[in-house]
This record gives C-alpha cells, sequence and structure tokens, in this order.
C-alpha cells in the first residue's frame, strides 16, 4: 500500500512539473476551437500544428477539435459553461448571434491595419464588409462562402439548335421548352423549391430574380419580409407556371441533392444550378463517366436579374475572453493568407504529410497511379482513406480571398472548366445578407418558415394560387409573426 | 441463521447489509460499471429538466420564466397538431401492424412446407433491419409520381389512373402511405413473439379438436387464436407505453408540403431547435420534452395497471 502511495506521489510531482514547465514557458498559448474543416488527428493535425509552431514560434497552438457533426453542440456547451477558446469557427447564423451577444472580440481595427488587407494581394473587401454587424467586423473569412451557378449541357443546345447562352429570361424559358419537347422531360431540377440556409433561393436563381424569402434590409436601412413582397409573389407565379408546363421537376419537393445530380448524371435534365468551382469539374465526369456529354456552359446571370448568391462563409471569430485578441489576430489570423508558407500550410497541410515535391509514385498499384519526379508539387495519400488523395487543408485553394506572394511556388493547379466556373461566379456574385438575430426572431422565426415553405410547396405544386397562398399566410397568422419579427429587426436600427 | 418460532415456521435472520456485501463483493464489484452508466447517462441528464421553467439560448444564463414555456407550449397550433398526431400515429400503427402480425403468424403457422415457411419469414423479417433512411429512399422511388414510379406506372397500366399522383406531397395520402410503410417494415419483426407462442401450443389440442370433427378452419378459429390472445394483449400494452417515441420514422418521409400535418412531438422540438434560423429557446424545446415525457410516464402507469389486471404481473 505504501509503495502505491509513493507511486501515486511521484506522479503527481512529475505532474506538476510539467505543468510549471510549461506555464514557465514565455510562448503565447492559443486554444483554436475547430470543426472537421481543418484535417483532423487522424488526419495528420498533428504534423499541421508542429508546422505552423515551427513557423510561428513564439505561439503554442492547440486544437480543440469535436467530431465535425456535433461541432456546435460542443461548441454551444463551452461558451455556454464560460470556458472560452481563444478563436473558434463560426457559421454566419452563430457569427451573428455571437457578435450581439457580445462574446466576439471586435476585430475592426485590427482588421483595418494588418497585414493581409494591405498586402496588395487580398481580394475579398466586398466578403468583408458583408461580414460587418453595425459596421463592426467580429470575424476573418480566409475564403469566400462560394456560390451556385446554372450549368447547361452543350450537347442538349446543340440537339435543339441553341447556338447562343441565353442571356434573358424569355430565351432562358424557350430554350426549357426546346429541350422539354425535344426530350420529352422537364428541363430544370433542384433539391427542393427553396433552400434549408441562407442564401434559399440560389437553386432557381433564374426563377426567383430579385426575390427573397428571408428578411432582407433595404437601401434605407429598414427591414423587410422578402416574403411578403411583390418580388416574392412574382417568383411564386413563375415557379408554380414552370411546373405546369413541366419545365421544372415536379419533384424537387423531394429531391435530395443527391437526387438531383444523379438525375443530372442520368441525363433527366439538362439545365442544373450547382456548385461553382470543383463542381464543374465532378459534374463533368460524372456525366462522362456515365456515358453523356460531359461539356457544360455556364451561364452568366439573365439580363435584368441580380448576380448570384454568394453564401456568407465561415468565419474564424477571437472571443471576448480571450487574454491576449491583439497578439492572437498577429499571430493566428492574420498569417492565414500571408502569402507564403502558412497560407500554403492552410490550403495545402503540412509538407511531407499531406503533400510532397519528393520523387515518387501515389496510389501504387491502383487505376490512379501516377509517379512524380524531384520538385514537382502532388498531394500524397488520404491517412483515413487508402486509395484516395488529399485535395486540400482549411482553405480551398479556389475559394481563397489572397493568391501567394509573388515568386513563390505556387502549386495551384485547377482543372480549366472549374476555374471557368469559379471566375464567372467570382464576377457575377454578391454576398448574401447577415440578418441579425433578436429574441423576437429567435422565437418565431421557426415557425413561421415551416408555413412559408409549405407555402411555397403548394403553389409551386398548383394546389392553391399565389393569392390563395399569402391569404392562407395571413389567416393562419403567419403575416402577424413576420411583422413582429421586421419590428424587432427595425427597432434595432 | 435460522431460528424455529412458536407456530413451527422456521425464520431465517438476514445478516447485516455490510457482512453481505463483503460476502459477494465480487457480484457488487461487477454491478459497478452499469451503476455508474445508469447514473451517468441515465439520471444525471435529468437535472436538465429543470431548463424547461428557464429561458435559455446557450449564451449568457438561463433566466428562470416559471411555467410561461408550457402556457406558450399550449397556445402554439403546432404543438397541439403535433400532439395529436403523435398520438394517431402511434396508436393507428400499433393496432395495424399488432393485426398484421396475428394474420401473417397464423398464415405462415399453417404452412406445411418447412423450407417454403423458413423462406418467408426470412422475407418478411429483412424490411426491419432496413434504417428508415434507405426505406425512405426506396419508397420515395416507388412512390415517385414520374415514369420511375413503380405504383403509379402500376395503377396507370392498370387503368386506375390517367397520370401519376405525388402520393407524398399530399397530406392525406402521406399518411396512408406512411402507415403501409410502417406495417411493410415492422410486421415482419413483430410476427417472432407470435411465432413463438403458436409453437408453444399443445399439439394434443389440434388432435383432440380432430378427433372432435373440427376443419382447419376452425381448428385455427377454436384453438389458434384464442391461444394467441394473451399475447397480443401483451404485445398491445408493452408497445403502448413507447407510443410517445416517434421520431425518424416520420422525419425521413416528410417534406414542406406536409410537414406541419405531419409533425410530431420530436420533429416539432426538432424544427423548432433547427429551423428558427437563430439559436433556440432551449428552455421551450424542454419544455416540451418534458411535456412528452409526462404523457409517456403517465401512459406506462396506466399500462402497467392493464398489465396486471390482465397478466397478473406489471411491465416492469
Amino acid at each position: 500500500m505504501k509503495k502505491l502511495i509513493s507511486l501515486i506521489l511521484v506522479l503527481a510531482l512529475c505532474a506538476g512539473l510539467v505543468t510549471v514547465t510549461a506555464s514557465a514557458d514565455d510562448k503565447l498559448k492559443i486554444v483554436v476551437m475547430v470543426d472537421g474543416t481543418v484535417l483532423d488527428q487522424n488526419n495528420g493535425r498533428d504534423a499541421i500544428e508542429a508546422r505552423w509552431e515551427e513557423l510561428h514560434p513564439e505561439y503554442d497552438l492547440e486544437f480543440v477539435q469535436p467530431d465535425h457533426s456535433a461541432y456546435y453542440d460542443v461548441m454551444q456547451q463551452r461558451i455556454s459553461s464560460g470556458d472560452w477558446p481563444d478563436v473558434l469557427i463560426l457559421s454566419s447564423t452563430y457569427y451573428a448571434e455571437y457578435a450581439a451577444a457580445g462574446v466576439l472580440w471586435d476585430m475592426t481595427e485590427a482588421w483595418e491595419n494588418s497585414k493581409t488587407k494591405n498586402s496588395g494581394r487580398f481580394t475579398g473587401d466586398n466578403v468583408f464588409e458583408g461580414l460587418k454587424i453595425d459596421g463592426k467586423l467580429y470575424g476573418f473569412a480566409p475564403t469566400r462562402g462560394n456560390g451556385c451557378v446554372t450549368y447547361v449541357k452543350k450537347a442538349w443546345m446543340d440537339a435543339c439548335g441553341i447556338t447562343e447562352a441565353p442571356t434573358t429570361y424569355e430565351a432562358y424559358i424557350d430554350m426549357l421548352k426546346a429541350f422539354r419537347d425535344k426530350y420529352g422531360t422537364y428541363a430544370v431540377a433542384a433539391a427542393g423549391f427553396v433552400g434549408t440556409e441562407a442564401p434559399y433561393v440560389n437553386y432557381l436563381p433564374e426563377f426567383y430574380q430579385d426575390a427573397y424569402p428571408f428578411f432582407v434590409q433595404q437601401e434605407d436601412g429598414t427591414w423587410v419580409d422578402g416574403f411578403t413582397q411583390d418580388s416574392m409573389k412574382a417568383a411564386l407565379q413563375r415557379i408554380q407556371d414552370a411546373v405546369a408546363d413541366g419545365l421544372i421537376d415536379k419533384e424537387t419537393l423531394t429531391n435530395k441533392t443527391s437526387d438531383a445530380r444523379n438525375k443530372f448524371y442520368d441525363d433527366k435534365f439538362g439545365v442544373f444550378t450547382y456548385w461553382a468551382g470543383t463542381w464543374a469539374t465532378n459534374l463533368k465526369t460524372n456525366l462522362e463517366a456515365n456515358g453523356k456529354d460531359g461539356e457544360l456552359v455556364a451561364l452568366k446571370p439573365l439580363e435584368g436579374n441580380p448576380l448570384y448568391y454568394d453564401r456568407v462563409p465561415p468565419v474564424w471569430c477571437i472571443t471576448a475572453k480571450c487574454a491576449h485578441p491583439q497578439e492572437v489576430f498577429d499571430g493566428f489570423i492574420d498569417t492565414m493568407l500571408d502569402g507564403g508558407d502558412t497560407q500554403m500550410l492552410w490550403e495545402y497541410g503540412a509538407e511531407g504529410t499531406h503533400w510532397t515535391r519528393e520523387a515518387g509514385t501515389v496510389l501504387a498499384g491502383t487505376e490512379k497511379e501516377a509517379t512524380y519526379e524531384a520538385g514537382q508539387f502532388h498531394m500524397l495519400e488520404n491517412l483515413e482513406k487508402a486509395g484516395t488523395l488529399y485535395t486540400k487543408n482549411h482553405i480551398d485553394p479556389m475559394l481563397a480571398l489572397a493568391g501567394f506572394e509573388e515568386g513563390y511556388d505556387d502549386p495551384r493547379s485547377v482543372e480549366p472548366e472549374a476555374l471557368a466556373a469559379a471566375e464567372l461566379f467570382n464576377n457575377n456574385s454578391r454576398l448574401a445578407s447577415i440578418v441579425p438575430v433578436t429574441d423576437v426572431l429567435s422565437e418565431l422565426n421557426g415557425e413561421l418558415t415551416t408555413i412559408k415553405n409549405e407555402i411555397i410547396a403548394d403553389i409551386a405544386l398548383g394546389n392553391m394560387s399565389v393569392e390563395e397562398g399569402y391569404q392562407k399566410f395571413a389567416d393562419e397568422g403567419a403575416l402577424d409573426m413576420s411583422n413582429e419579427i421586421v419590428e424587432s429587426l427595425n427597432a434595432l436600427n | 441463521m435460522a431460528s424455529t418460532t412458536s407456530n413451527g415456521t422456521i425464520q431465517v435472520k438476514k445478516k447485516p447489509l455490510l457482512q453481505r456485501m463483503q460476502k459477494y463483493w465480487g457480484f457488487y464489484l461487477m454491478f459497478i460499471p452499469v451503476l455508474v452508466f445508469v447514473a451517468v447517462f441515465h439520471y444525471a441528464p435529468m437535472f436538465g429538466i429543470r431548463y424547461a421553467f428557464y429561458s435559455w439560448k446557450i449564451i449568457g444564463d438561463p433566466v428562470w420564466v416559471g411555467l410561461a414555456n408550457f402556457e406558450k407550449l399550449f397556445r402554439q397550433s403546432q404543438f397541439t397538431t403535433s400532439f395529436w398526431n403523435t398520438i394517431v400515429f402511434s396508436v393507428v400503427k400499433l393496432l395495424l401492424n399488432t393485426g398484421m402480425a396475428v394474420i401473417i403468424s397464423l398464415l405462415l403457422n399453417e404452412m406445411i412446407s418447412l423450407k417454403f415457411k423458413k423462406l418467408s419469414q426470412t422475407i418478411i423479417y429483412l424490411p426491419h433491419f432496413m434504417s428508415w433512411v434507405v426505406t425512405a429512399s426506396v419508397f420515395s422511388l416507388l412512390l415517385s409520381p414520374s415514369e420511375n414510379g413503380l405504383v403509379n406506372q402500376l395503377l396507370i397500366r392498370m387503368g386506375l389512373i390517367d397520370k401519376g399522383i405525388y402520393y407524398l406531397a399530399d397530406k392525406q395520402q402521406w399518411r396512408v402511405w406512411y402507415y403501409i410503410i410502417n406495417v411493410w417494415r415492422e410486421t415482419g419483426w413483430q410476427t417472432i413473439i407470435f411465432m413463438a407462442t403458436l409453437t408453444g401450443i399443445d399439439p394434443g389440442i389440434y388432435e383432440a379438436a380432430s378427433i372432435d370433427g373440427a376443419g382447419r378452419w376452425q381448428k385455427m378459429w377454436y384453438v389458434t387464436f384464442p391461444a394467441l390472445g394473451n399475447t397480443i394483449i401483451t404485445v398491445l400494452i408493452l408497445n403502448l407505453a413507447k407510443i410517445m417515441n416517434l421520431f425518424e420514422s416520420v422525419f425521413v418521409l416528410q417534406n414542406d408540403s406536409v410537414r406541419r400535418a405531419t409533425n410530431v412531438l420530436q420533429t416539432y422540438v426538432y424544427y423548432q431547435t433547427f429551423n428558427s434560423g437563430a439559436s433556440a429557446d432551449y428552455g421551450y424545446t424542454t419544455a416540451v420534452g418534458l411535456f412528452r415525457s409526462l404523457v409517456g410516464l403517465a401512459l406506462m402507469l396506466i399500462c402497467n395497471y392493464a398489465s396486471k389486471k390482465v397478466r397478473g404481473r406489471g411491465i416492469v
């Protein structure tokens, strides 16, 4: 027994000494809470942490990374317990709410004076303007949120004798009718007549046009419920007509995104609004894998239509309890897009673990086997999923808001169709707005959204007219709920 | 230690608890993990019930609101609809599944070919092992209004309908198909308990019935069916106590068009939590959960009472 007690005492002493050593170290510790968008421990996160600390020796980085699907549960529990991390990543919903609740550090001034903003490489001023809440910035986005563009099958256009991509709504509808008549099927399908998260309308932009079913701030600063506006009524009429004419798949109501994609690959329809960038390549390769023609034409927004919606990206925030926010901003946030080694780390991971320039063969013995010469950049095999290669770390190179410094060995290699779609989107998009959260919105919006979505679905399927839908909206108290929320938002002004 | 009382009965004197624990320390040691598990995962979370009396959106301290969450709950028309849907869906599902399970069990019991009986049993058990997500995908395809929808195509070819019906988007049709899908998925599994009862019936009774001149139908009606009676009541009572636990089967089949008409309490809580565009009021959603638990508790007590009356023992 005495031996056991002695052993416990020795172990406790050792533990104490370790603690003392760590606290005596003059490194600034940064506790970072992050979801699965950073490569996790099973995928070489320790190598990323080690490389980051090598690049920034004055800091001691500690990741707290719950399971991706449980991130917001765990994050909220941690915030509610008062044990806040120094840095955390937040989606737009939580960003607005936490900023309003005083959980986040105001980084407006730090950002204005930052190296990134003043680097000459930064291209995301409009994104950051959209992230401001009451003129203040509480989060840093290293990438765009990305959004959807409309792809049309070139082979279908050719078969219908359409030589020019439509630029007006009338020409667009004529094209859909030509597809329907030629192939005997609907021309457009999506996953839902309305999206489940902002920007809600991004899967059917040609039909929604300037309509928006959620709360929007007008130019004079006042808030309105976009669902109650005439533009929304007109959009619902367009959707109803298109479904009735057999131009939109009525199963859009129950389609999941995978259903819509599979129907597209099976040539069930010819016009698909989906994510820009890498997805252009994915759509092409999947069509070709199904024995179809993979050439797609990405449409610009139709004349008179607003630009495509760019999602509000997830943002890195510093909490209000962080003891050294400016130092954390300088060391952690402001180096993410430094145009050099740290950006390389965030985009591609750690050299030797996730990528390399050494000569070698990857995915040996498989159909995807590739051999590289010395000095040739290539990604390495996934540590968790044998037979696949890593594609990126946290930052998607195609969406990054700043490129590398001139002369830096940029490994970026993008398929031409992905680059074309990404450029078309970047040049023709606007950031979805952030709606501040009020108690009234939080209380009523769950039920209000359910009613709105039901009315949209019923109008789209022709179960009721637009007028009947809006009458139902008023009769069932939804209009009152909407007005209450609008009032609470305007009270913030 | 035993002693004899004045009326001649032997009374065993129990040893003190500590001595007994010392004697059976191995059993108590083995019980510790179970005790810890139950305490941590079943009892400790019950402290969360207190949030039903607070308004709490995770950030900041909970604010005491007394019974306000419960008042709000009864004002919400969606809550009332969800509550009744929970009861109706569960009870109808229970009666249909049990009824079908009895019928199928009786039919299986009448099968002469053992191989065919086993094959039939395996086929009807299989759907139970499919996840609800897969089940929903399969039926979405079968019920599709397009040319891919098997049900619609069959009905069109039989001349019963002119064009495909969008069953899952129609509020009334949705309910019908919800019950059909549940019967398809769960009936086979429920037949196990009835088949076990049928196997236990004394063959002598059938022989006696045959001697008395009973035919096949008469034996089924006068011997087999009464033998199942007690099991049917037991199954109904045991399942009645669980009827408030309805989520996945409804959730995976819902869509925007039917959601409000088909919400049950647990899907209602889900949409209140994740559809608000902001952090939900966890106080309110806890109140809904607590109400559901109280109704479940009341049902369990009623079932326990009914079980004692019918079977002579409670359900636990």
